[in-house]
């Protein structure tokens, strides 16, 4: 067990202690955060807070209503001028941002004119439109007429009563699809190191002192358990750095998405339940084809391969998002390398029937398992092929495993 | 006990017989060399013997048994397809490469430090292996192969990429390593280094044993084709010669079949010559080599 554990340790250290390593557990959150930053730096810059006048001529406004705020919304100050002169001298004064002019006629024609000099917030032209709305209904109590401007709110609720929509999808309903694409990114980069360990040994030649140090088993056991555990690391520090970037958006920045994530458990477990096989399937697949080809270029080439098939529901999102569980997306559900980002958008449109992940989960570890066999196959046979490709003939031929590789010398 | 004893082993790869029928036995604190000419099946046989591969038919066993896990790291292996992890330092590598093999990291780190110096890679052991030249990766190689101070070392081809220097210290080693008590196969080419290294050899072409045994007693075998014969003055024909070749100041007369060294001698007396050098001339291994597989493909 000892050389097991070399094996692994050796793996682990070669990988993460290198600068590289931690760019690539960096990049993703930081190309996210990057992404995120700069959309809210763009609509901060659409924003002012600045006052803005209006000059009712209508007696609309003349016991104003204050309009009602989202919970992190900061008020605009809605100043009243007697005149057009004296609010448009506040606008050249730069005391306001802009002012309305609600004209005479505004019960009959509902004509408002917006007065600035340069474009004012778009918070600020939002804020007066429900100001408007909630002093047109000024004869109704207030709780009335704050609920009368703020519009339809439907809530979507599935028959069991288990998942609910308010308006937009909620950060929890995110959060699977969110699993999902996260093991996705996982299992490629796990995969590509097993593949790359593999292919370097064949590459360099040390396969064969190593065959002759520790049993085969021991030596992909512990290869698989160090890039396990790369794979962990890099998940660890993606979820470090999600919580922090729920804290930060909820408590600092005060994101009413982040404040409740309301979290829904069934759907992410769904995903978990169909990701461990499939990660298991993906390395396996990749360590066979490292123990294949006869150079690593050729092992990206085919790796890229298995990244086009995990891939494939995105190109069938907007299938699987208008008929969640017509016959399409439950196939992808169950097919494997598909399923795994398939549970992962459909938990966000719909209820993935139990059977369906369940079905798939088997299918999954039935396929992991095919995959290890055919792994510790291909190693097997491939380790000591120098600048030879195996062919899968080889690999399901009946032949012994211990019969064949190497050359006569 | 045999440190290791092959008995009539065989392996295919498809419908390639790689090893039709081998076996030698190599005995405790020996040095034996295999030897066979290219794609006669000396790797293939280095490795059913090492349990990386399986053999079709016979029996191998090392260190009184079959191959297990506590004797891999009994035995120190050094390929022919050599290699090692070219973006470590050739510290890193080697200390992981010999805790593979069972030893404590601190004890490894004791011998490494005394063995890199007396190879004189010290000043190189912060250095990727790549940085380093080919004669020092094979020097690092052979670090690699004893570090763990194995009881069997098996080395393919050690003097490839080795200066003189070198090579002379390798063979040092090798003779250090045998009187202390390792048992040591060697598979190589270069016949001139069996002469002065193996105790005992085997020659495999087609991949059955076609020469085996002691050095001395094989050349010994294979003597008495030719004389070594110098004269004052000029030789004079004598019967029974095939040829005549020159040989260092004196001339090696190849013998017809049916004439022995004592029937040339008796001529050359018989005419009268005085004799400055007269010796059955033995033959190199090379010779016996191009001569066994000669006769074997004919």
């Amino acid at each position: 067990m000892r050389k097991l554990w070399y094996v692994a340790r050796h793996e682990y250290a070669r990988n993460v202690f290198k600068r590289s390593f931690l760019l690539a557990i960096l990049s993703v959150p930081l190309l996210i955060g990057v992404n995120i930053g700069l959309i809210a730096f763009m609509v901060s810059r659409e924003n002012n807070y600045a006052p803005v006048g209006y000059v009712d001529h209508a007696g609309l406004l003349a016991d104003p209503v204050p309009a009602p705020l989202g919970p992190s919304e900061a008020a605009i100050t809605f100043l009243p001028f007697q005149t057009e002169e004296e609010a448009r001298q506040a606008l050249e004064s730069q005391t306001i941002q802009a002012y309305y002019v609600v004209a005479p006629d505004y019960f009959e024609a509902s004509r408002i004119e917006l007065f600035y000099l340069k474009e004012p917030g778009e918070n600020a032209m939002g804020q007066f439109h429900d100001f408007i709305r909630v002093n047109l209904l000024a004869d109704q109590t207030p709780e009335i007429a704050h609920r009368a401007a703020a519009g339809s709110d439907v809530t979507v609720r599935t028959p069991d009563g288990r998942r609910e929509f308010h308006g937009g999808p909620t950060f929890g309903a995110v959060v699977p699809v969110m699993v999902s694409v996260a093991f996705i990114g996982l299992l490629l980069m796990s995969s590509g190191y097993l593949m790359q360990a593999v292919v370097d040994e064949k590459e360099n030649r040390t396969m064969e002192v190593l065959a002759t140090s520790l049993s085969p088993a021991k030596l992909i056991g512990g290869k698989v358990l160090g890039i396990v555990a790369i794979g962990l690391t890099q998940l660890v520090a993606w979820i470090l750095v999600a919580l922090l970037a729920v804290l930060v958006g909820g408590s600092i920045l005060g994101l009413e998405w982040l404040q409740n994530p309301n979290l829904d458990w069934g759907p992410i477990f769904s995903v978990v339940a169909i990701a461990i096989p499939s990660y298991v399937i993906a390395c396996a697949l990749m360590l066979a084809v490292g123990s294949t080809v006869a150079q690593s270029q050729e092992g990206q080439q085919i790796g890229a391969l298995f990244f086009m098939l995990f891939i494939i529901p995105i190109y069938a999102i907007r299938v699987i998002g208008e008929t969640p569980n017509a016959a399409p997306s439950v196939v992808l559900t169950l097919l494997p390398f598909t399923s795994l980002m398939t549970v992962g958008f459909r938990s966000l449109f719909s209820v993935v029937p139990v059977w369906q992940i369940a079905a798939s989960a088997i299918i999954q570890t039935a396929c992991a398992f095919g995959a290890v066999w055919l792994a510790g196959r291909a190693f097997s046979l491939g380790m000591l092929r120098y600048g030879q490709r195996l062919r899968l003939g080889e690999i399901i031929g009946k032949a012994r495993v211990t019969t064949k590789g190497g050359s006569r010398s | 006990m045999h440190t290791a004893e092959v008995s009539h082993i065989a392996k295919s790869f498809g419908n390639t017989e790689a090893v039709a029928d081998v076996s030698f036995t190599v005995e405790r604190g020996e040095i034996f060399g295999l030897l066979g000419p290219n794609g006669s099946g000396k790797t293939t046989t280095l490795r059913v013997l090492l349990d990386v591969f399986k053999p079709d038919g016979g029996t191998v066993s090392v260190l009184g048994g079959p191959m297990s896990e506590e004797k891999k790291n009994r035995i120190g292996y050094m390929p022919e397809e050599r290699g090692l992890y070219q973006d470590l330092s050739v510290e890193r590598c080697l200390l992981y490469l010999s805790t593979l093999k069972g030893v404590p990291a601190k004890a490894a780190r004791e011998r490494l430090t005394e063995h890199l110096e007396r190879f004189d890679l010290a000043e190189h052991k912060g250095k990727k292996v790549k940085e380093l030249s080919k004669g020092m990766q094979q020097k690092a190689q052979i670090i690699n192969t004893i570090l763990h101070r194995p009881e069997l070392i098996i080395i393919d081809e050690p003097f490839t990429a080795l200066d003189p220097l070198n090579t002379q210290l390798v063979k040092d080693l090798m003779k250090e390593l045998r009187d202390e008590g390792s048992t040591i196969i060697m598979s190589t080419h270069q016949m001139h280094q069996v002469e002065e290294l193996c105790d005992r050899i085997l020659l495999i072409d087609d991949g059955r044993n076609v020469l085996y045994g002691n050095l001395e007693q094989i050349r010994r075998q294979y003597s008495g084709h030719a004389v070594l014969v110098r004269v004052a003055g000029e030789l004079p024909a004598v019967p029974g010669i095939e040829q005549l070749l020159p040989h260092n100041n004196a001339a090696k007369l190849i013998l017809a079949e049916g004439t022995s060294p004592q029937d040339v001698l008796q001529a050359l007396m018989a005419r009268g010559v005085i004799l400055e050098r007269f010796e059955v001339a033995i033959p190199t291994l090379d010779e016996i080599f191009i001569r066994v597989v000669e006769e074997g493909d004919a």
